[in-house]
């Protein structure tokens, strides 16, 4: 199967499929709703049903939702009708995160959009599907990454934010606006500690509870009342906090939170090594459970990932694209 | 080195002073009087201090360095780890920092056994006395796979002695003076006395902090002058008018701090570094020098009656041994301002005017210069000052107040200092690199050009006077201007950012395409508010250059 990489997505020409296109194209899957890989204006649009949502509300607010979407049920074939046949499979990343498994011309090749092996705290789990060639990403694809269990995070989450609070300290978590944030604020709100949330975290929250998840009295970011609440923001946020006179101690969870020196760029002091995406061992194990003979990276370390693979005896090389811009901060 | 790591992980992820402190002096007090010395010692990047050195005929031989260098140590990882040396170096390059590295690298490989600091201190014992560089490796390998890797990580880590974890090392003398209930103060005196934190710290558990006599042979803190606005400001004006000062000479040479003892000199910098085999003719001017003593002074390239410019100075720096050649073309003196000691007896709480009759004392039956000085009459003969001191080749003037001791503790406004920009420009950022450290993951070092015709022509590189959070935000914009590449460190930008940038010279240089360079750049706003087109041109630089040549003519030291 012929597969081009360019600057704006990763496209199949005999197929006449993109997948997570930034310029409008005639037909595209998403992977996810990630700004970064989720673009609107194609002409036809695949996701699944979770994913769609996303979109919807982030693009009532820009009137740019996404037109003749059509949403794909997990683990079912959809037929393009050119020969080619897709289909979507359970992915641990954020919420409606999918892989696609593309067959055409008897080759099975998965994309793997963003994805980590570990149960994540929200969403579903990742299964592996067997495939001749594999597309996948390696935003932490060193050895040095490794990462916490969702129970671990979740329990650190937790110590840390009632330790500052017993010391009448304001506990703050940096996470991005869909996928973190909700899932810190998830954790601290089901151990029963009092979170304020900023409004970019919060407006997608209804939308994970739709998805089962509980979010028991959080309530939304009000700087006159800060005091014995955690408070969840985006990073920029940051900032702002630091501008008003309380005494808050911040902790970041996130993979790059695996380095001492992230504690500089995001003024943390508290470092939660968890991420969405998945470490090294996690992105070696889905390669070689794959049973992929051919395997291109995307985003991260392609290089050095596609020369370990290499190593190991895989058709491996680094996809040569523009890398997307990083989410994970 | 196991409970040393985890005190160094507390530490560091804390942003607050107070708190690295107590969890430091906590661990401290934990310890019995072996240990407390080692840990003291690994925490000042010093862990084998206590190997033997020997007195040579010509002075003392270099303190133990532990020289592991970047190869050995990846060597050492390759086989420990079997990973490849491009991954290694990848690694490298992500964390930033060589002991992390070895941290990570080696989770779940370790058999996990325990590493008391003796043990850590043996083995680094082990791998200086090792001339073998196969050796060395093999020790290390045997390490990485016997222990934890917290633990491995920083003993890694004070192999270089730069831990990352915010800690300085004052506040290292104040968890030793917080774990033995003594006041700072006294601790610090007696630490600039001994020059071993470890031995101060044992004496201070003692109580016997008073006892703590001067020894000699490694550098002790210098007085700072606090710099004073330009122009002085009233305030400033009436403080000095109401006070006594007295007025010397600027010097723009290296401050150094030489000790004498039983024709023994050493020659030891600012930052702490013996450069004694640097100046052999001032080790023998010191020759005729009678008893013991610590003088502070600078040293200065000169000729005739004068001094040169500080890149005549900076030709001998570049050497670790000069040859007699060396010697002639770029001759230096001593001049000395200050005594510390003399012949047993400590002189820091003596008035400045009994130090400076004592040093003249000292060195009356030698050649060497001291500086002049002359008492303020009057604060309007100031301009006058500066302008002799400039004529005579000086960068300024510094003002010291009459009666005062020898501060070391702080910049205490006893000594001030008149030193003016020379000038500022206006450049545009053409290349940006990332950082280390702290700021590995920034661009904080940038390189900058001024405008000739249509084209940017480089003129330098500075690296500080912005806030992180400058640096932040214009990481972000340098990142989305990125055209090029040069090596893994440097990205080539679109010249679009201009910086205000003041300096304190100018040279020719053929390091740069503009054909100068400037002396002690440093970046005092970002001009958001400036186009590039509106830089400073190669014609501006030009005539500052020339500005400067007019002054030094009659001098006749350029050797262009």
């Amino acid at each position: 199967m012929r597969i081009e990489y360019h600057p704006s997505g990763i496209y199949l020409p005999d197929s006449n499929l993109w997948m997570d296109s930034r310029e409008p194209v005639e037909v595209n899957w998403i992977s996810h709703a990630h700004s970064d890989h989720a673009r609107g204006g194609h002409q036809r649009t695949y996701s699944s049903v979770k994913t769609l949502r996303f979109l919807q509300l982030r693009d009532a607010e820009a009137q740019n939702a996404p037109q003749n979407a059509t949403v794909l049920a997990d683990r079912e074939w959809f037929d393009l009708g050119n020969g080619t046949r897709i289909q979507p499979v359970p992915c641990a990343h954020i919420i409606g995160a999918r892989q696609l498994l593309v067959e055409s011309g008897g080759e099975r090749l998965c994309y793997t959009g963003d994805i980590k092996l570990k149960a994540s705290l929200l969403g579903s789990a990742t299964e592996i599907v067997p495939c001749d060639h594999l597309i996948i990403e390696s935003t932490f694809g060193l050895p040095i990454y490794s990462f916490l269990s969702a129970q671990e995070a979740a329990s650190r989450i937790v110590d840390f934010a009632a330790k500052c609070l017993r010391k009448q300290e304001i506990p703050v978590f940096l996470g991005y606006g869909l996928g973190r944030g909700q899932e810190i604020v998830h954790v601290l709100t089901n151990a029963g500690i009092p979170v304020a949330v900023h409004g970019a975290i919060g407006k997608l929250i209804p939308a994970h509870e739709v998805s089962g998840y509980a979010f028991p009295g959080w309530e939304p970011y009000n700087p006159n009342k800060l005091s014995g609440k955690a408070l969840v923001v985006v990073p920029g946020f940051k900032e702002v906090l630091e501008g008003l006179d309380i005494a808050i101690r911040i902790a970041y969870v996130s993979g790059w939170a695996m380095l001492d020196h992230s504690r500089a760029r995001t003024g943390a002091e508290e470092l939660i090594p968890y991420s969405d995406h998945g470490d090294f061992s996690e992105l070696l194990e889905i390669v070689d459970r794959s049973g992929a003979k051919k395997v291109d990276v995307v985003h991260g370390y392609t290089e050095p990932f596609a020369n370990i693979l290499r190593q190991k005896g895989i058709d491996a090389r680094a996809a040569r694209v523009e890398s997307f811009a990083e989410e994970d901060t | 080195m196991d409970e040393f790591a985890l005190t160094c992980e507390r530490i560091a992820a804390t942003g607050s002073h107070l708190e690295k402190i107590a969890i430091l002096a906590e661990y401290f007090s934990q310890l019995d009087d072996e240990n407390l010395t080692r840990a003291i010692r690994f925490l000042t990047g010093n862990p084998v201090a206590s190997a033997p050195r020997e007195q040579t005929l010509f002075g003392f031989e270099d303190p133990p360095k532990l020289a592991i260098g970047h190869a050995t140590l990846r060597r050492a990882l390759q086989l420990a780890t079997g990973w490849d040396l491009e991954t290694l170096r990848q690694c490298q390059r992500a964390v930033g920092d060589t002991g992390e590295t070895v941290g990570h690298l080696l989770r779940d490989r370790s058999k996990g056994e325990n590493l008391p600091l003796c043990l850590a201190e043996d083995l680094l014992f082990q791998l200086l006395a090792e001339r073998q560089p196969t050796r060395r490796e093999s020790l290390l390998v045997e390490a990485f796979k016997r222990h934890r890797p917290l633990a491995l990580k920083y003993l890694v880590k004070s192999l270089s002695g730069n831990f990352r974890i915010g800690l300085l090392s004052k506040m290292v003398e104040e968890a030793v003076a917080l774990s033995t209930a003594s006041p700072i103060a006294d601790l610090r005196a007696a630490n600039n006395l001994a020059g071993d934190l470890a031995k101060t710290a044992i004496a201070a558990r003692k109580g016997q902090l008073s006892q703590i006599e001067v020894r000699l042979f490694h550098p002790m803190d210098f007085m700072l002058a606090k710099p004073l606005p330009d122009p002085l400001p009233d305030t400033v004006l009436k403080t000095l008018s109401a006070g006594s000062w007295l007025v010397e000479d600027k010097y723009d040479g290296i401050r150094v701090q030489v000790h004498i003892e039983n024709g023994l000199v050493e020659i030891y910098t600012r930052g702490f570094e013996r450069v004694t085999s640097t100046f052999p003719e001032l080790v023998h001017a010191f020759g005729s020098m009678t008893g013991a003593a610590i003088l502070d002074g600078e040293i200065l390239a000169w000729q005739g009656d004068r001094s040169l410019p500080f890149t005549v100075l900076q030709q001998r720096l570049a050497r670790k041994k000069v040859n007699r050649s060396m010697m002639e073309s770029n001759p230096v003196v001593f001049v000395s301002y200050d005594i510390l000691y003399r012949d047993g007896r400590l002189l820091l709480d003596c008035p400045l005017e009994e130090r400076r009759s004592c040093l003249e004392q000292a060195l009356s039956r030698t050649k060497i210069r001291i500086a002049p000085q002359s008492r303020l009459q009057d604060v309007t003969t100031l301009e006058m000052l500066f302008g002799h001191a400039r004529a005579n080749g000086n960068e300024g003037l510094i003002l010291k107040q009459s009666g005062s001791s020898y501060e070391t503790a702080k910049r205490s406004g006893s000594w001030l200092k008149i030193k003016k920009v020379f000038a500022t420009l206006d450049v545009v950022v053409t290349a940006a690199e990332q950082g280390h450290g702290k700021r590995a993951s920034m661009l904080s070092d940038y390189t900058f050009a001024v405008l000739d015709g249509n084209q940017y022509l480089n003129i330098g590189k500075a690296y500080s006077g912005l806030t992180d959070t400058e640096i932040r935000d214009l990481t972000k914009l340098l990142k989305s201007i990125v055209i090029g590449r040069y090596g893994n460190r440097v990205l080539q930008v679109v010249p679009s950012v201009v910086l205000e940038v003041g300096f304190d010279g100018i040279q020719r240089s053929l390091r740069h395409k503009s054909g100068f360079a400037l002396r002690f750049p440093r970046i005092l706003r970002w001009r958001t508010d400036k186009a590039p087109k509106d830089c400073d041109t190669l014609d501006r630089v030009r005539d500052l250059y020339e500005s400067t040549l007019n002054l030094t003519a009659n001098r006749n030291i350029d050797k262009e």
